[in-house]
């Protein structure tokens, strides 16, 4: 295992990856005045105090006592290494210094004697020395904190910061006990709605700026401002304009005081009484750190956690506001099983009972290829470990697969590593130069992701190529952009490879045989076939042949299909071409999109990304599984969905709706002999079901998620209701391998862990104790892979009837998930369809009228959504929304066209 | 434009002045325009073509002369004779200076303000030198005057930093207020690396009752637009701004004017003066904050941003507008700079004190009898300044203090009125010399009023960014307003005296750091009067209500033990 999957990040605050300090080793003559002046003679007495041995390093004395930081630390966070606290308001590790509250003043000595300076904006000097407790220092945190505390409400009691606010820690510290200032305090707005799920009390707010900073600094997106003046000074936001930056409840997270309050979690708990669990986001592939505060089996909040591997220490709303459906009233509580047409409520062993017997009855008359499994990416490792080896062993089939799985072309490794992305505001610079997103918009899918890219582009040197049909956030740093047509990315990335092939044709990293495979992709098919402007293809192609380090990033939208084969080649060439092969990345969006790979949720490979053909981990798994591995691949996602009901004749689905995907795909489910869906809610495909198995979420159970750089984490149970029957994913599956003849050797879920650490060479050793609260990734280099070469790249010819559909997810899509969380439901996308300007225009529609859009196989009534991001001749329709199923245009068409016709007049 | 050029413009200008018997010098300054400076004029052009002296007499409206509080000022400059200044100038006295002095050589003597008073005797014009002297809107009278010559020089025969060295020898110092030596700022700038520097000076001047600035940039726009481009030739920066107050919308206009005509002339601009210099000039021009005179306010608000300080370092020197190193100087710092050059810096450092050099212009207002601008030597005594130039208090009331330094300063008694004005003798008495405004009060002014006048102020102008001042400064007020209004105790006092402290030790910018400063000067000098609202309800001055009580004791809150703080303790050793 490299040095990258060694487990935790340091335990630094201010600077990953700078050198560990040398802490409290007392340095000589380190006092002012230490240093003689240099002997003439050449005398025996060291004419200077011994530097420090790095050059980069600086020593200097706080409170009489040594310590050498790097150059530019700041005076607060050297105090912090000698674990001397200096109280701070406006200081935030992750924020520029302001100096505006003034708690953190402190005595340093200049040549005017000692002066009172703000430690938090203060870098250390040589020598330096630093008094932070004099009587003076002392004096001026009672002052400072009485001003604080002049305008703010005493309303402790009632305020959810209470209990775990700085400002009540730092007076009951610091604070002078009584305050001589009796005047009446200052009224402002109290719950006061900056959005919808952030809440404002200006009464409370000291005015540290630590919100308009982040929105600044991270976001990029300058939502909160300060209005008015002097003493009625507050900060507010735009008239009209709530908070829609997507992560910014993070201000809630960094707020000292308890100005700024989660509306979700509002008055549902009191930081004393609460559980803190420390566990991911399961929202996106990220894998997000987080901290789930919890009370009586119910969760009542999200926090950020930092991991400086992951996620910094932010979250994005999605993952801190919508978690109402963990709690949910429709949760299934019990088994299900259709009887005389109807589900019906039934015990375990009932139901079990008759899943067992039904499989088994119909692998004798049908055969084991008549049966199959869909597992998800939304589900931990162990889930699908189990899914997959239950069905591969015991059952004895390869029909296995989830949702994007087989069915897009994918990469096994993921990203090479998500810190090469990133620029906290200590260290140095991202690693990436050059970042490439082909069909993934970081801003709608992986939120942190865009934070990541926003910091690494603004105050690192990276720059971005963007390619996507839709004009995405991210366009706006003004790297190239390809608006490409919808579906035409393989010639149009073929065609990059091949104007980056002039750039580096000097150099020796092109293979030899590269300009045979990209000859086709003119500049006359890039102007004509994918409609962009060659001029900016031209600066991609310069951009990533100079590139040191460029990472080159695609996602499931343009991945899917035969054109999706297509597309990753070109992208092979062009990462070839440009020497940046080992950084090409394919990006599942789902929590467990690698996961999921990884332990063998495929039709055609074994766990660890092994060929079926594997016969030395066959030999292992068969030892282990106890039983012979079916040799025939298996039939992917789509194609089990496609043949239910014919060549299929049992479907097992844990934690899937593909019901909800396509009409077409419920009335095959409905044809087939045996259905059982095992989920959290009774989704379409589960009401279609004979049997229907209540299981639990990533929140009440112990389980490990791999997040899209290959890093393993644990999510551990925070909550568990007692009332419900509902159980763990790996019990039910192990009470069924037990029906069906097997003996699995699992006490709890951590054997699961455990067995995948053992069987998996790239997991090996990653037990659940291993794996530690910031998780490990696992070495890219564990799995073998052939030697990647310059492939024949197609394109197939787009058709230009109608409008080409753009895909893709947004974050408030309004899926089963999203939708358990009223108040969110306002960002939500909603039943929409994003339409360009010009289109609209030329139709007579505005935004909000009803379109009726349709395709051969079928029809949606959909609002109109004016959207200039959109390309022209094509719409924007998400998947995953409500009642709206992409599916029933797609058939199967990784680009469908459709007829748009104004719909029905609105009601109103 | 070369040097040649320039000379012949002056010679060309000189003769065409010369042409005429009689220059009437009208000033067109604020307080002359507001006390009817247009009728005079328009009479004196009605009484000029009656008369019918066209050819002989030259009208010109000029910047300010001096003697605000005696406006409308006219000034007489008859071929071969002394000048003559008219004081309170009446369109009917217009007339009247035109029939019989113009036309007949006889002064109209009632209106005469003798040139020997101590008003002009006492001062030493050397920036103000042109201010109602010449038309503030011509390139040319400018130029008359020696105008760019010294700009010439500089870009002609000097280095950028000889021009620095010769600044830090004059011993300039920055005429805002703090007194940083110029030179010296200069070669910081001159010396950092960067491949953009810029140039600013401050014209957001905002204390009440000081309009040395605004008067400088209405009389002399030239003057400075001059000293800049020196300053920007010595730093090595080819940009400048301007930061006008907003409430300064004439010396917005006629700066904006004076741009455009040395533009036009190539004595700004690429390549100006026939040398390889380039140096722009824009406006900026503020919106109301007091706050923004504060240099990195200042900056920030050029920036567009919303005007508020950062701390210091980095210095402006080092980081300043875009992260670029930024020289920044008061108006009348750079109005300073020609005249050094033109004379030598031996000749500049011979006036004033040791430490303190040249003449500084003073904004005189308040209970004297003349009220106006005045340029003195440094090291003049408060007193010459009261009873010389200000001719004393009106109706021989007794002198109380005056204020220097604005809401930033302090107050000095009369005790101390043979102290000289320069920078550390001003600050051994707790106030400063500031910008330049001098607020003279007699005996019908109450300390405590006066320091309330002063908070209110800085609590209106604070920006709200750090928390003491924010918060301190209205608590200070309050607590001010509680003994004027007759509901303070004692305890009010000693929280008043510790309150004032700790602004001024852990305030972010100036603003806050001195905004207590007049509270704690009358607290120092007079401690009496404070006391005696308190114990006797008693204002001496009568201007206080007085009309409430203090509130019951339970109310109050209970004291605490003391924090032994440097500060609080120098000043209760006073």
């Amino acid at each position: 295992m490299s040095d990258k999957a060694s487990g935790k990040a340091p335990e630094m605050k201010h600077s990953p990856g700078q050198p560990a300090p040398t802490g409290k080793e007392p340095l000589p003559a380190n006092k002012p005045g230490g240093a003689s002046a240099p002997g003439a003679g050449g005398g025996a007495v060291p004419a200077k105090p011994e530097a420090p041995a790095n050059p980069n390093d600086v020593s200097l004395t706080i409170d009489g006592r040594s310590v050498t930081v790097p150059k530019g630390t700041l005076v607060v966070d050297a105090a912090q290494k000698l674990g001397i606290e200096i109280p701070v308001f406006c200081s935030h590790p992750k924020l520029d210094p302001v100096a505006c509250c003034r708690m953190c003043l402190v005595e340093i000595s200049g040549p005017r004697g000692p002066m009172l300076q703000t430690a938090c904006s203060v870098p250390v000097a040589p020598d330096m020395v630093v008094s932070t407790e004099t009587e003076q220092v002392r004096a001026v945190q009672e002052a400072n904190l009485a001003f604080m505390l002049l305008n703010h409400p005493l309303d402790c009691p009632i305020c959810d910061k209470g209990g775990e606010c700085p400002l009540q820690d730092q007076t009951m510290r610091y604070g002078p006990g009584i305050s001589q200032l009796v005047e009446p305090k200052r009224h402002k707005n109290k719950q006061y709605l900056i959005s919808d799920t952030i809440v404002l009390d200006q009464e409370r707010c000291v005015v540290c700026w630590r919100c308009i900073r982040y929105l600044e600094e991270w976001e990029d997106k300058p939502q909160l401002g300060l209005f008015e003046r002097g003493g009625a000074t507050l900060i507010d936001i735009q008239p009209g304009k709530p908070v829609d930056a997507k992560t910014g409840g993070n201000i809630i997270d960094i707020c000292p005081v308890g100005a700024l309050t989660n509306r979700v979690a509002r008055f549902a708990y009191r930081p004393w009484e609460i559980d803190r669990t420390p566990s991911i986001c399961t929202h996106c592939s990220i894998g997000c750190n987080l901290r789930m505060d919890s009370r009586t089996h119910s969760v009542r909040r999200i926090v950020g956690r930092e991991n400086m591997a992951v996620n910094d220490q932010w979250l994005c709303d999605k993952g801190r506001f919508a978690h109402g459906w963990i709690n949910d009233a429709q949760r299934l509580q019990t088994p299900l099983v259709r009887k005389n047409g109807n589900l019906v409520a039934a015990s375990w062993s009932e139901a079990l009972e008759v899943v067992a017997s039904k499989l088994q009855s119909i692998k004798k008359t049908s055969g084991a290829e008549s049966i199959g499994a869909i597992g998800s990416a939304k589900l931990s490792n162990e889930s699908n470990y189990l899914l997959q080896r239950l069905f591969r062993s015991t059952i004895g089939t390869n029909n296995i697969d989830h949702r994007a799985g087989a069915d897009v072309a994918a990469l096994p490794t993921g990203l090479p590593a998500l810190v090469d992305l990133m620029k906290p505001q200590y260290g140095p610079d991202p690693k990436a130069d050059v970042v490439m997103l082909v069909g993934v918009d970081p801003s709608e899918e992986l939120p942190i992701l865009d934070v990541h890219l926003k910091r690494a582009v603004r105050r690192g040197k990276t720059q971005l190529i963007i390619v996507h049909p839709r004009k995405v956030e991210l366009t706006r740093y003004n790297g190239p952009y390809l608006g490409c047509r919808p579906g035409s990315e393989a010639l149009l990335i073929n065609g990059i490879a091949k104007l980056a092939l002039k750039q580096v044709q000097n150099s020796h990293t092109a293979p030899a045989d590269a300009a045979g495979f990209v000859a086709d992709a003119t500049k006359e098919a890039l102007r004509t076939v994918c409609g962009v402007d060659v001029d900016e293809a031209k600066r991609a192609a310069e951009l990533l042949a100079k590139a040191k380090n460029a990472v080159i990033i695609y996602g499931p939208m343009v991945a899917q299909g035969e054109q999706g084969k297509q597309v990753r080649n070109a992208l092979t060439n062009l990462a070839l071409i440009t020497g940046h092969g080992s950084r090409l990345a394919y990006v599942g969006l789902e929590a467990n999109s690698q996961g999921c790979r990884d332990v063998g949720l495929l039709p055609n490979a074994l766990p660890g990304h092994a060929p079926l053909s594997d016969e030395k981990l066959r030999k292992t798994l068969e030892k282990t599984w106890g039983g012979p591995i079916a040799t025939k691949a298996g039939k992917s996602y789509s194609q089990m969905l496609d043949g239910a009901g014919s060549d299929l004749k049992a479907l097992y689905i844990m934690g899937a709706n593909p019901a909800s995907e396509r009409p077409a795909w419920a009335a095959k489910l409905d044809a087939l002999d045996f259905l059982v869906v095992q989920d959290l809610f009774l989704t379409e495909t589960a009401q279609l079901a004979d049997v229907v198995l209540p299981a639990v979420s990533w929140a009440e159970e112990d389980g490990t998620f791999t997040n899209l750089e290959r890093r393993v984490q644990r999510a551990p149970k925070a909550v568990r209701s007692p009332d419900s029957k509902a159980a763990s994913d790996w019990m039910i599956l192990d009470h069924l391998a037990a029906r069906l003849g097997a003996q699995w050797p699992f006490a709890n879920v951590h054997g699961v862990t455990a067995e995948i650490a053992k069987v998996i060479p790239a997991y090996h050793g990653l037990t659940w104790d291993a794996l530690g609260d910031q998780g490990v990734q696992w070495d890219a280099a564990a799995i073998t892979r052939a030697k990647p070469t310059m492939q024949p790249v197609t394109q197939e010819t787009i058709s230009t009837d109608g409008y080409s559909v753009i895909g893709g997810t947004v974050l408030y899509d309004d899926g089963d998930l999203f939708a358990k969380t009223p108040l969110m439901q306002n960002m939500a996308f909603g039943a929409a369809v994003g339409i360009n300007p010009a289109d609209a225009a030329k139709m007579g529609i505005e935004t909000g009228s009803l379109l009726k859009v349709s395709s051969a196989q079928g029809e949606l009534i959909l609002a109109a959504r004016v959207d200039p991001s959109v390309r022209a001749g094509s719409v924007w329709i998400p998947e995953s929304l409500p009642n709206a199923p992409v599916g029933a245009l797609r058939n199967g068409a990784a680009v469908p066209h459709v007829e748009i016709t104004p719909g029905p007049k609105s009601a109103a | 434009m070369n040097r040649a050029d320039l000379a012949a413009m002056a010679q060309r200008e000189q003769d065409r002045q010369d042409a005429f018997r009689c220059r009437v010098l009208c000033c067109a300054s604020t307080p002359c325009l507001s006390s009817g400076g247009t009728a005079v004029r328009e009479a004196i052009e009605k009484a000029i073509k009656d008369g019918d002296l066209d050819a002989d007499v030259q009208v010109v409206s000029t910047g300010c002369m001096g003697p605000c509080s005696r406006g409308p000022v006219v000034t007489l400059k008859m071929r071969g004779a002394e000048d003559v200044v008219y004081e309170q100038v009446t369109p009917e006295a217009a007339t009247r200076i035109i029939q019989e002095h113009v036309a007949k050589n006889e002064p109209v003597k009632e209106f005469v303000f003798p040139n020997d008073a101590p008003f002009f005797a006492k001062q030493h014009k050397v920036v103000l030198a042109n201010s109602g002297q010449i038309d503030p809107e011509s390139l040319e009278d400018y130029v008359a005057r020696g105008g760019y010559t010294a700009l010439a020089h500089v870009l002609r025969e000097m280095k950028p930093d000889e021009v620095c060295e010769s600044i830090t020898r004059s011993g300039l110092r920055g005429r805002g207020g703090a007194g940083y030596p110029t030179g010296i700022k200069w070669d910081l700038v001159r010396k950092s690396q960067s491949d953009k520097k810029y140039v600013v000076a401050n014209g957001d001047e905002g204390d009440p009752g000081a309009y040395m600035d605004r008067s400088l940039m209405e009389s002399d726009p030239h003057r400075i637009l001059e000293g800049m481009a020196i300053a920007g030739y010595a730093v090595g920066a080819e940009q400048g701004f301007i930061y006008v107050r907003g409430e300064y919308p004439v010396a917005a206009k006629r700066l904006e004017r004076a741009i455009r005509a040395a533009e036009r002339r190539g004595l700004l601009g690429s390549r100006m003066v026939d040398s390889q210099f380039n140096f722009r000039i824009d406006i900026r021009i503020g919106a109301g904050a007091f706050v923004c005179g504060e240099e990195t306010a200042l900056m920030a608000s050029i920036m567009g941003k919303r005007g508020q300080p950062v701390p210091r370092p980095p210095y402006p020197s080092q980081s300043g507008l875009w992260g670029k190193p930024t020289l920044i100087n008061n108006v009348e710092t750079f109005g300073s700079i020609a005249p050094i050059i033109l004379n030598k810096a031996e000749w500049f450092a011979a006036i004033g004190t040791d430490k303190s050099k040249g003449t500084k212009i003073f904004a005189l207002a308040g209970d004297v009898n003349t009220t106006g601008l005045i340029e003195v030597p440094m090291g003049i005594t408060l007193r010459e300044i009261v009873y010389d130039i200000g001719g004393g208090i009106p109706d021989d009331r007794a002198f109380k203090a005056v204020q220097t330094g604005g809401p930033s300063g302090g107050c000095i008694p009369a005790q101390y009125l043979d102290t000289p004005v320069d920078y550390e003798s001003l600050r051994a008495l707790g106030s400063i010399v500031g910008s330049g405004g001098l607020i003279i009060m007699d005996e019908r002014s109450c300390m405590v009023d006066v320091a309330k006048f002063f908070l209110d102020f800085c609590a209106d102008e604070s920006c709200g960014k750090c928390a003491p001042c924010r918060v301190g400064t209205v608590q200070i007020y309050k607590l001010l307003d509680k003994i004027t209004r007759g509901a303070a105790t004692l305890a009010d006092l000693e929280t008043l005296r510790e309150l004032c402290v700790m602004v001024q030790e852990t305030s972010l910018c100036g603003l806050g750091q001195n905004a207590p400063n007049p509270v704690v000067s009358t607290l120092r000098y007079f401690y009496d009067e404070y006391e005696a609202h308190i114990r006797k309800h008693k204002c001496a001055a009568g201007v206080c209500a007085l009309n409430e009580k203090p509130m019951s004791p339970a109310v109050v809150a209970p004291p605490r033990p003391k924090r032994k703080v440097a500060r609080l303790d120098e000043l209760e050793a006073v």
